[in-house]
């Protein structure tokens, strides 16, 4: 990476360089950034996220940072520019780049120029225009809304016309236990012409809310983004905090903490596996799957005395110790599991109304996920592995490595048997972590200094990426991004040509989550 | 891929009873008496069952994991006279979950206006009570009770199958005593 940087440094006479952490490398430019980004895209980096800081170097300004991360360095980049009155977009560079835009436009009143798309991103209609809550000259507080929508400022979705065509609305309250989003089909016949996804219903200011409050309060938060992401989003969260304030976490705090995250990983997915298969109205099907996300939740609680491993988690280390005959038994239980687990989904696998509707339904080409920026699951079922743990591996994943299966049909079912092979690869990483569990302390002392940093992890939905700034010791600000915020955006080019039925399967067989999303 | 699947190919009806049921054994004492105790009341108020349409406002999706919980094999509810369903319309219930985003707010008004009377609210889960962390972020209300008449709060982050059914067991002691 040095000597990239230097070689990048002859063309770009004027940007400097920070090295906050070994892994992350800022460059500081003051200059407009379109030339130096087109330059990195070039380099082939990819732009992982996006996002703007209100008075972060207490410059009384906001700045604009661009993350990128490259295939060849282990290291990630950030471009760091101030923001103008302004800006040009690098939507024409980075397809996924307007999003990130129209969220800090929401956030922030940062105006980019010539992009594809200006309508309003997190904040729906009822919000009061010039209304920008990340800005700190907004204290967070109950604000006044808008009483009435007029039909002039209402949501203008894409509308395809043409004879025949006709569309669907869908959402925001559906039809199943399900939280909100709406989807909006162009159909002819029965065939998905275009869908626009409208999202952001379940936003609660997560980012907002976490300014001002200390690094403790901050990590209940991170836990309360997603329900069954509380493991990877509180451990994304302490991975930041602890190399902000250099803080060494005992070994056998780091194994329970894999073994929680693993734990998560298994009984998400089961839901999405269970879900797929109830999707394709085979209820019989889906029982064992979801006997075996009861039985693993039971052990949740076992372990952590939550279901959910809410408050596992904390600064320096977890909360509670597990005994070692517990982990005999956990240890035990998952050997059955794996063994009871492969034979149920060969037994799925083996109905040939099952890979009717599995097969070539929904397929996410294998050239979006670059550009897109997908991950997890859903990217290993198209053909290329970027899984965080392998990548940029943190806790123990250096030592016991992740499966590197991928498929390359990209469709349901690609991402079921995808699915299937990471519950049984955590499985086996559990066992691993069980083996190699040292005795010794849980949690360590440490004391809170002033810092920023980025911290990545592999949730069971693919790459979570955090950014903390710790100012006076409380959290400055806090930015979430989610692999679902990138994810969603793959079933719209997912769907097309596929019929209306099959929507609700691709959609499970991606199993995204709104409010990680919605933040 | 296509291999693996169709030379094992069978029948699908010999695969039903090829599953092994027998090993799953699942009794939690207090939940089925809890559950016993509920599908009396439900029976008498409501004649025999009761229907409940979902609104997640906001929450952190773990109350529906647990809802969605309750209707497999494990917990089993509709055994108890208890329905989700797709639609308002036919609901009894309308169950809320999450501390009631502002971009929610059209959406549950209009849910629980099409919903037919005589109708019951319940507030699901710390924050629809009013008691979660995000209660006052700029982004939500704070708590259902501000939009809707709720008649019952389920506190917990989130609430257990058995609180769940505690919580609607409460309900119903409330129902026959109004009466």
């Amino acid at each position: 990476m040095e000597k990239f940087i230097h070689e990048l440094k002859k063309e770009f006479t004027k940007i400097k360089t920070i090295v906050n952490n070994p892994d992350e490398i800022y460059l500081i430019s003051e200059e407009n950034v379109f030339k130096l980004v087109e330059a990195l895209k070039n380099k082939k980096f990819n732009l992982i996220s996006m996002f703007a800081a209100d008075n972060f170097d207490n410059s009384r300004g906001i700045d604009l940072f661009y993350v990128f991360d490259n295939e060849e360095y282990k290291e990630i980049l950030i471009v760091k520019t101030h923001a103008k009155t302004s800006n040009i977009s690098i939507f024409s560079l980075f397809p996924t780049a307007y999003l990130y835009e129209r969220e800090i436009k929401d956030g922030f009143g940062v105006i980019f120029d010539s992009t594809c798309d200006t309508r309003r991103l997190f904040l729906h209609e009822i919000y009061p225009e010039k209304f920008h809550p990340l800005l700190k000259s907004f204290k967070n507080s109950k604000i006044p809304v808008k009483k009435k929508i007029s039909e002039s400022e209402e949501y203008v979705f894409r509308e395809v016309k043409g004879e025949g065509i006709y569309q669907i609305p869908v959402g925001p309250v559906h039809a199943g236990i399900i939280a909100p989003g709406h989807f909006r089909f162009s159909v002819i016949g029965e065939t998905i012409f275009n869908l626009e996804i409208r999202h952001f219903w379940k936003h609660r200011g997560v980012e907002k809310l976490s300014e001002g409050k200390t690094p403790e309060e901050g990590l209940l938060i991170s836990e309360s983004i997603c329900g069954d992401e509380s493991v990877a989003n509180s451990l994304a969260y302490c991975n930041a905090i602890e190399k902000i304030c250099k803080i060494r976490v005992p070994q056998r705090a780091v194994h329970l903490r894999v073994l929680f995250a693993e734990m998560e990983r298994i009984y998400s997915l089961l839901g999405d596996l269970s879900g797929m298969i109830v999707d394709i109205a085979y209820p019989a099907g889906s029982s064992p799957f979801f006997i075996f996300r009861e039985e693993i939740m039971r052990w949740n609680e076992a372990i952590s005395k939550s279901r959910f491993y809410k408050g596992s988690l904390k600064i320096g280390g977890v909360s509670s110790d597990v005994s070692p005959i517990v982990l005999k038994e956990l240890s035990d239980y998952l050997h059955k599991f794996t063994k009871e687990f492969t034979t149920n989904v060969n037994t799925i696998l083996n109905s040939y109304f099952v890979s009717d509707r599995f097969e070539t339904t929904g397929i996410v080409k294998k050239e979006l996920i670059g550009p897109m920026n997908l991950s997890g699951p859903l990217a290993r079922a198209s053909g290329i592995n970027n899984d965080v743990r392998v990548k940029h591996p943190y806790a123990l994943y250096e030592k016991i490595v992740p499966s590197d299966r991928v498929m390359d049909k990209g469709d349901v079912l690609a991402r079921f048997l995808i699915k299937a092979d990471t519950i049984k690869d955590s499985a086996r990483i559990i066992k691993e972590v069980i083996n190699s569990i040292p005795s010794g302390n849980i949690s360590s002392d440490y004391k809170i200094t002033d810092g920023y940093s980025f911290s990545i992890v592999e949730s069971s939905r693919g790459q979570n990426l955090h950014f903390v700034v710790i100012k006076n010791k409380k959290i400055d600000r806090y930015k979430i991004r989610t692999a679902s915020f990138c994810n969603w955006y793959a079933i719209e080019p997912a769907v097309i040509g596929n019929i209306v039925p099959d929507f609700p399967l691709i959609n499970k067989s991606m199993n995204l989550s709104y409010e990680g999303n919605d933040l | 891929m296509r291999e693996m699947i169709y030379n094992k190919m069978a029948i699908p009806i010999s695969n039903l009873f090829k599953r092994k049921t027998e090993s799953f054994k699942f009794k939690d004492k207090e939940f089925e008496e809890l559950g016993l105790k509920l599908k009396k009341e439900v029976d008498k108020i409501f004649g025999k069952s009761i229907s409940i349409r979902l609104v997640d406002t906001g929450s952190d999706n773990s109350p529906e994991i647990e809802l969605v919980n309750l209707t497999t094999p494990y917990y089993d509810i509709e055994r108890f006279g208890i329905n989700f369903v797709a639609s308002p319309r036919h609901a009894d219930i309308i169950l809320v979950t999450g501390p009631v985003a502002l971009n929610m707010l059209e959406a549950l008004k209009k849910t629980y206006e099409a919903a037919p009377s005589p109708k019951f609210v319940i507030a699901l889960g710390d924050d629809a009570c009013g008691t979660g962390i995000f209660k006052d972020s700029y982004a939500v209300v704070g708590s259902v009770e501000k939009v809707l008449p709720v008649d019952m709060k389920i506190p917990g982050n989130p609430p257990t199958p058995e609180d769940i059914l505690k919580g609607m067991l409460g309900l119903m002691q409330k129902i026959k005593n109004k009466e």
